[in-house]
């Protein structure tokens, strides 16, 4: 069990994911990660005075980047709120199924995700004829128009999310997947005040993640 | 468009612990509301950028690579500006 800070205390090896920018480059660090060999995983990197952050799959939403590696963690390992840390680190694999062509559709199956969502408010307001001005959109850009137009009179739930939708639209069309997985949720936020309903987003992300990246459930190893 | 998510920092929030994230004087829970900050917001990810690489050609410069005028004119608007005129 975790302790207060989270310290699993285990003598173990966690397998985990983390995501890179092009290039294996750290994104707040910005340093390079050394890859893996053909059939050995990279050396061991120790950042001084800290640790190594990777994610569960649970996680993998709030860190989206361009690439994404299969990594070992070494114990003692951490377990945070939206990512586990260990003492050091290294690189196992490359996840080549997470490519720019899966990272630009990511932001694409969130945008129509969150318009699925507020074509459904938009038929609950009888409101039919803009439900269906959105179901008929073919790119996320043709979204972000119909949806910003239809955001501009802002005054029932459904027009208040359109603005996200719309928001989301807009990032997905510039390829900016983590921006319009991050408005998507917001939309299904803004549509649903129930509790857990970050929760549930946050896991559907995850799922197409997992699904389109072909990840295994990542395990830990007993040494 | 409002914030969703009361506990999110805002951009402005953002600017103003850019210095401390980057001397990695921030408290754990913080930093990691910037990093996620920065994952998802093009526009504080190409400032972080830019503060890095102002930092970085700030580095190269050895006060005798400013040209003397520069340099007066520098000096002149630091004293001016803790004097708050």
């Amino acid at each position: 069990m975790p302790s207060d800070t989270g310290d699993t205390g285990a003598s173990e090896i966690m397998l985990a994911w983390k995501f890179l920018e092009r290039g294996r480059v750290a994104p707040f660090g910005g340093h390079v990660w050394p890859t893996p060999g053909t059939d050995a995983p990279g050396p061991w990197i120790q950042p001084p005075g800290g640790e190594v952050f990777a994610c569960r799959i649970s996680d993998l939403p709030w860190w989206i980047n361009a690439e994404l590696w299969e990594v070992e963690l070494e114990a003692p390992i951490r377990t945070l709120s939206t990512q586990v840390a260990g003492c050091r680190g290294r690189l196992l694999r490359r996840m080549v199924g997470w490519d720019d062509v899966a990272l630009r559709a990511y932001g694409v199956a969130c945008a129509e995700r969150a318009r699925d969502l507020v074509v459904s408010l938009f038929l609950r307001e009888g409101r039919t004829a803009d439900a269906d001005a959105l179901r008929q959109t073919r790119s996320p850009l043709e979204l972000c128009r119909v949806s910003q137009g239809l955001a501009a009179e802002a005054t029932t739930p459904a027009t208040t999310m359109a603005g996200y939708v719309g928001a989301s639209a807009f990032r997905a069309a510039e390829g900016r997947a983590a921006a319009a997985a991050r408005h998507a949720a917001d939309a299904a936020m803004a549509a649903d005040g129930t509790p857990g309903v970050l929760e549930r987003e946050i896991e559907w992300q995850a799922r197409w993640i997992v699904e389109r990246a072909g990840l295994g459930v990542p395990t830990v190893a007993t040494v | 468009m409002s914030k969703v998510r009361p506990q999110d920092l805002t951009c402005k929030e953002l600017v103003e612990l850019l210095t401390e994230f980057l001397d990695g004087a921030l408290e754990e829970s913080v930093r990691t509301q910037v990093e996620q900050h920065l994952v998802w917001c093009p526009g504080c990810s190409e400032y972080l950028r830019q503060f890095r690489a102002t930092i970085g050609a700030t580095r190269k410069l050895a006060e005798e690579d400013l040209p003397q005028r520069v340099r007066e004119n520098l000096l002149d608007a630091f004293r001016h500006w803790r004097h708050g005129s």
